[in-house]
């Protein structure tokens, strides 16, 4: 039985793009959408391989460490 | 009885027969080993010189239901070296702890310190006995050694979480130097159940401690599968990095090439400081093929600690993942950046720093925590540390960082590759915070700043002032650490440092 998975901000930034779509097969550490922070633009990967079922920010957004980014099942 | 030898045979196969045929067969059933299964694929074939086979409960009504007390304790080979272990069974009253299963623990610690032995855990527990804690003599009885919970990590220790683990298999995983878990198996304080009593929280035991939780929040374990036998399997090869104890270097192998050409370590690194990639692609060129074990990969996953051989030669690898927040330490990092120079410095392994971080994480997040303490704390493991510390800068190290990652005379031997940078903030920061002037408003000015700012970070720079001792190019990275490593043997003490982080806390 599959369970949903949150995938979190790994650290506070802005959103600079979206890697990802909703119903995309995601492997581990596949970017999701990718921050700018700490002058880098850093990917939050999936944690775990699944199917992505939300995504919860867009583009410029400010989000916070821990912030749910977006879901998938796994 | 009449007869001695039917009397011993009878209570030997009593013994070893543990919780009885039905439980045994339910385990069998859920594809779970039991206690001694684990032992016999734990130790070389052929021989478990067992102690304490005839203990039983301390209490005369639960003396013919406790064979060997619960927890099976002996000696054996592992790769033809002795080591001791502690193994579960949780088919005898749930391997509780009790009076005299404590007996045969102390005892099996006593022998591993005094011989210089290895001891594993392999771990699945209910806690305590109640009917041998319950009351103020219960209590009084129990804690009876004053050390118990006290360790000098005079010789490794390896524990496996295997099922339930609370109260003891709990307690000596954290003590131990290695932790590997069963994906399902659960490590908590206490069961939910005595949750739900205690404070009315109900979570299931997943929630509690499973391993999603200890492989990315807590840290407490290093490495997750998914059956008995590889968790098996995981301590007998982290135990083939380690000495035998802390009287003696670890053990040499002949050294391999390394999986990945490093030749092609100029284009894993991208130039563009802004742009991510994976440090473990770094790290494939590097060391010995086949050789890296990983040790806590989600948690704090931008900085990487594992070991590995080089040239043969046990290390330790610790190294910024720019995949993960961009290779920033931040405050959990800092905890594993700790634990992981505690297990080095306490068994005489050479530290090896790969460098690529964009500073401290800075931010409400840590500081809330009390990250200024912890980056204290960190550096004080890293100057304290007695083993051989070589650091290769990659791409860039900024802030106070950089002391963290070995700079500032904090390693033995301290290289920078010919396209890095080292400063005191990223330029584009710097640019920002002394000239008010930023990419959006100005693009033309910030870039102009920015490449005045950056031309007095140059590798070049701090080698002059022998801040750095090399230049080296990517694909120099391996010769040149195999080198250094040949220089820094510490030969006068034949290769043992002075452990001064032994006596370190668990965390």
């Amino acid at each position: 039985m599959s369970k949903t998975k949150d995938i979190r901000s790994s650290l506070t930034g802005t959103v600079w793009k979206i890697d990802a779509s909703v119903g995309d097969s995601v492997s581990e550490d596949d970017p999701v959408v990718t921050l700018e922070s700490m002058k880098m633009e850093i990917p939050v990967g999936a944690p775990l391989d699944g199917v992505i079922t939300e995504i919860l920010v867009t583009e410029n957004d400010l989000v916070e460490e821990g912030q749910v980014i977006a879901r998938m099942s796994v | 009885m009449d007869n001695p030898q039917h009397e011993f045979e009878e209570r030997r196969d009593r013994a070893l027969a543990m919780g009885g045929p039905a439980r045994l067969d339910r385990r069998r059933a859920s594809g779970v080993l039991n206690a001694r299964e684990r032992l016999a694929l734990l130790f070389d074939a052929g021989r478990f010189d067992e102690v304490g086979l005839f203990a039983t409960a301390e209490r005369p009504e639960d003396r013919h239901r406790t064979p060997a007390d619960g927890k099976v304790v002996g000696f054996g080979e592992i790769e033809g070296r002795r080591a001791g272990a502690v193994s579960n069974d949780m088919t005898v009253l749930g391997a509780s702890s009790s009076t005299v299963n404590a007996r045969k623990i102390a005892y099996a610690k006593d022998v591993a310190l005094k011989n210089g032995l290895p001891l594993v855990f392999l771990g699945e527990s209910s806690g305590g006995r109640i009917q041998d804690n319950m009351g103020a003599r219960g209590m009084g009885a129990s804690s009876w050694d004053p050390q118990q919970y006290v360790r000098t990590r005079e010789t490794p220790w390896a524990s496996a979480v295997l099922g339930p683990c609370f109260g003891s298999s709990a307690w000596y995983t954290c003590m131990a130097d290695y932790a590997v878990m069963r994906k399902g198996a659960v490590l908590a304080v206490a069961s939910s159940k005595v949750t739900s009593q205690a404070i009315g929280q109900f979570v299931d035991a997943e929630e509690l401690g499973g391993w999603e939780m200890h492989a990315e929040v807590t840290g407490l374990v290093d490495q997750f599968v998914d059956t008995d036998e590889e968790a098996i399997a995981a301590i007998r090869e982290f135990l083939s990095y380690m000495p035998s104890h802390a009287g003696e270097a670890p053990p040499r192998r002949s050294g391999k090439a390394p999986a990945t050409d490093p030749r092609t370590l100029e284009d894993i690194v991208p130039l563009d400081r802004a742009k991510v990639y994976s440090m473990y692609k770094v790290i494939d060129a590097i060391v010995d093929a086949g050789s890296f074990f990983d040790l806590k990969r989600r948690f704090a996953p931008s900085l990487i600690t594992g070991l590995a051989r080089l040239d043969g030669q046990t290390v330790g690898i610790m190294a910024n993942n720019p995949a993960k927040k961009g290779g920033a330490v931040d405050y959990d990092a800092c905890d594993k950046a700790i634990s992981f120079l505690v297990l080095c410095d306490s068994f005489h392994i050479p530290v090896i720093q790969l460098v690529d971080q964009p500073g401290f994480l800075v931010g409400v997040q840590g500081e809330r925590r009390g990250m200024p303490a912890k980056i204290m704390s960190n550096i004080q493991a890293l100057q304290m540390c007695t083993v051989p510390k070589l650091s290769v800068v990659l791409r860039k190290s900024y802030g106070a960082a950089y002391v963290n990652m070995g700079g500032g005379r904090n390693s033995d031997d301290f290289s920078v590759w010919n396209r890095a940078e080292v400063s005191f903030m990223d330029p584009g920061i710097a640019v920002a915070i002394a000239h008010g002037v930023d990419r959006g408003t100005d693009p033309e000015k910030f870039a102009e700043l920015r490449t005045k700012v950056e031309a007095d970070n140059s590798p070049y720079e701090i080698a002059g002032m022998f801040a750095a001792q090399s230049v080296i190019t990517p694909a120099m990275t391996r010769d040149h650490l195999v080198s250094a490593l040949a220089v820094h043997t510490r030969a006068r003490t034949n290769g043992l440092g002075r452990r001064r982080l032994a006596d370190w806390p668990y965390r």
